[in-house]
């Protein structure tokens, strides 16, 4: 192994050994404007230097827009499933706004349901079944 | 209704599905945990978000009538900015830190002429497709070749390095998981590719000590942010505590020369003489503590390992990525492949299946699939609480491969998941 390459693996650059005076500029040769590596030694006309940088952005889908399900004038005699998404703690939640619309809202039917699957899988079984035999659902998320 | 931690990502969420009107009432944070009386509270109290009584606020979601905007229809395009931006070189640097456009590092600002250069590195058009990426639960974005090595040239990729990195943008895997859980991910490269671009998989094989391990690994972030949109705390990203590994991933090249074994790609498929990139997601890497029975004549590694998977969840599988030292060693002691060895780790890494219950992953994931009849589960949780099952549902949830520098017997293993390996020569 050469002198030169033995010094600069013990981190050392064969110039600064000899006491020569090094611009940080030329360390690690010279790399175009814009580069990480470019020290405070720039100068100011070439951080002046307008230069132009790609957009590195993807292409998002477009999305299309759904109109939300019409609202019921009011929930007396309706039918309302609550739907726990099986997060933690979810079916207790559910359970106490049973309590609270059996107190509060008595003419109100509530049906709880667990949602089949992991949280993020489809459950179209049950979705049918709401739009079957209920008037409004609550879906619970979140940890 | 949506626990209060979540507001941004349901708003965003519902908005990018097409329903930015969708009516959300919000509880306390957290639910899980929390007694039918605490509960209780949550249901009568407010919407932490509004401050209106939350049942109130629920009836009138359902009952107030809609607004033009609600019913409205059509498609809209996300804008994702012009094609180009002109500025001082500082100006860019800071431009795509202020616009989520980078790891909070600097970059290499993606000019016309370093992008050109790049491209050089793939016999593939600019325009051709490469996949389609999912920053969290959304539809995918897609990109192109072109798309792909802006952000190559960002993370400081020489055009050699380009193939790996299309590869691995091509398998759709984005390196940041929108989970609660602070996912890591890793890429394990084999194939001549590794000496060709001059990888380490010597000493420090996963540490910051060759350019291609250090800036393949950190394009795969940057183009996840950039090409999926991941990686938007609240949006993309919901990781509670975040991932030192997401900056440049654990970049894993075999040690193929060294090791006493098939090489993973060969494992997966491929051909020995075939450059691929193999992807395994999960919860990270844990270094081994030492040689377990180091006053007997030969260490046994394999108890070693087996005692470190103790602390794994189960939900994700097993990496143990061995210094050769620990390969020759096993190998000499009659696991003649690394196959061999998996059985033995998957036979005898046990857990009761009262400890598998009380896992919160088994609650949240395997338990819904018991329910549906999914096998191993639903044999699982029918069996009582002292019984003794795999950690793993499948025996090929364990994974080995070989690096570092045989410089001592030293091993890491990580809960991570084998997912998909990729052709690196496709993308040349």
């Amino acid at each position: 192994m050469n002198r030169r390459k033995m010094l600069s693996l013990l981190g050392i650059s064969p110039a600064l050994l000899v006491g020569a005076k090094v611009d940080a500029r030329t360390l690690g040769g010279a790399r175009g404007a814009g580069d990480a590596s470019r020290g405070a030694a720039g100068d100011t006309a070439a951080s002046q230097l307008k230069i132009t940088g790609l957009n590195p952005k993807g292409t998002p889908p477009s999305i299309q827009l759904f109109p939300l399900a019409p609202r019921l004038s009011t929930l007396d005699g309706k039918t309302i499933y609550l739907v726990d998404t099986g997060f933690q703690g979810g079916d207790i939640l559910l359970q106490q706004m049973q309590v609270w619309f059996q107190k509060n809202m008595p003419t109100v039917k509530t049906v709880y349901k667990r949602k089949a699957g992991v949280y993020f899988e489809d459950d179209p079984a049950l979705w049918q079944e709401i739009k079957a035999h209920g008037n409004a659902a609550i879906m619970a998320i979140g940890h | 209704m949506v626990t209060e931690a979540f507001v941004q990502l349901a708003t965003l969420n519902a908005a990018k599905r097409g329903m930015p009107h969708i009516r959300i009432a919000y509880t306390p944070h957290p639910v899980a945990g929390k007694t039918a009386a605490q509960l209780w509270q949550y249901v009568e109290g407010p919407d932490p978000t509004t401050g209106k009584p939350l049942m109130k606020e629920i009836v009138d979601d359902l009952t107030r009538p809609l607004t033009a905007e609600d019913t409205k229809t059509g498609r809209i395009t996300p804008n994702t900015g012009p094609a180009t931006y002109t500025d001082t070189a500082d100006g860019l640097q800071e431009l795509y830190l202020n616009n989520g456009m980078t790891d909070f590092l600097p970059i290499i600002v993606p000019t016309e002429e370093r992008v050109a250069a790049m491209l050089k590195g793939t016999s593939h058009a600019p325009d051709e497709l490469v996949g389609k990426m999912a920053g969290g639960a959304y539809e995918g974005w897609t990109y192109n070749v072109r798309q792909v090595a802006i952000n190559a040239v960002m993370a400081g990729c020489r055009p050699e390095y380009l193939p790996t990195v299309l590869a691995i943008a091509s398998t759709g895997t984005p390196a940041l998981m929108s989970s609660t859980n602070s996912f890591a991910y890793c890429a394990v490269i084999n194939g001549p590719i590794r000496d060709k671009l001059n990888m380490n998989y010597g000493i420090g094989a996963m540490g910051p000590f060759a350019q291609p391990n250090a800036a393949i690994g950190r394009a795969w972030t940057v183009l996840s942010k950039n090409l999926a949109n991941a990686g938007i705390p609240g949006d993309t990203y919901l990781g509670s505590q975040g991932n030192n590994l997401n900056y440049n991933n654990l970049i894993i090249a075999e040690n193929e020369q060294a090791s006493p074994w098939t090489p993973l790609h060969v494992q997966k498929g491929f051909k020995a003489e075939e450059n691929v990139v193999s992807l395994f997601r999960g919860l990270g890497m844990v270094p081994g503590q030492g040689a377990k029975g180091t006053e007997a004549p030969v260490p046994k590694h394999e108890e070693c390992f087996s005692d470190l998977f103790s602390v794994f969840t189960g939900f994700f599988g097993a990496l143990v990525v061995a210094d050769p030292i620990i390969a020759k060693d096993l190998k000499s002691r009659g696991y003649e492949t690394k196959e061999q060895l998996i059985e033995w780790l998957y036979k005898n890494t046990n857990q009761s299946v009262k400890d598998y219950k009380n896992r919160d992953f088994a609650i949240g994931f395997d338990y819904p699939r018991a329910l549906k009849g999914q096998e191993p589960y639903a044999t699982w949780y029918k069996m009582p609480d002292d019984a003794m099952i795999p950690r793993w549902p499948h025996v090929n949830d364990i994974n080995i491969v070989v690096a570092g520098g045989q410089t001592n017997a030293f091993f890491q293993a990580g809960t991570l998941s084998y997912t998909v390996s990729a052709s690196i020569d496709k993308w040349a």
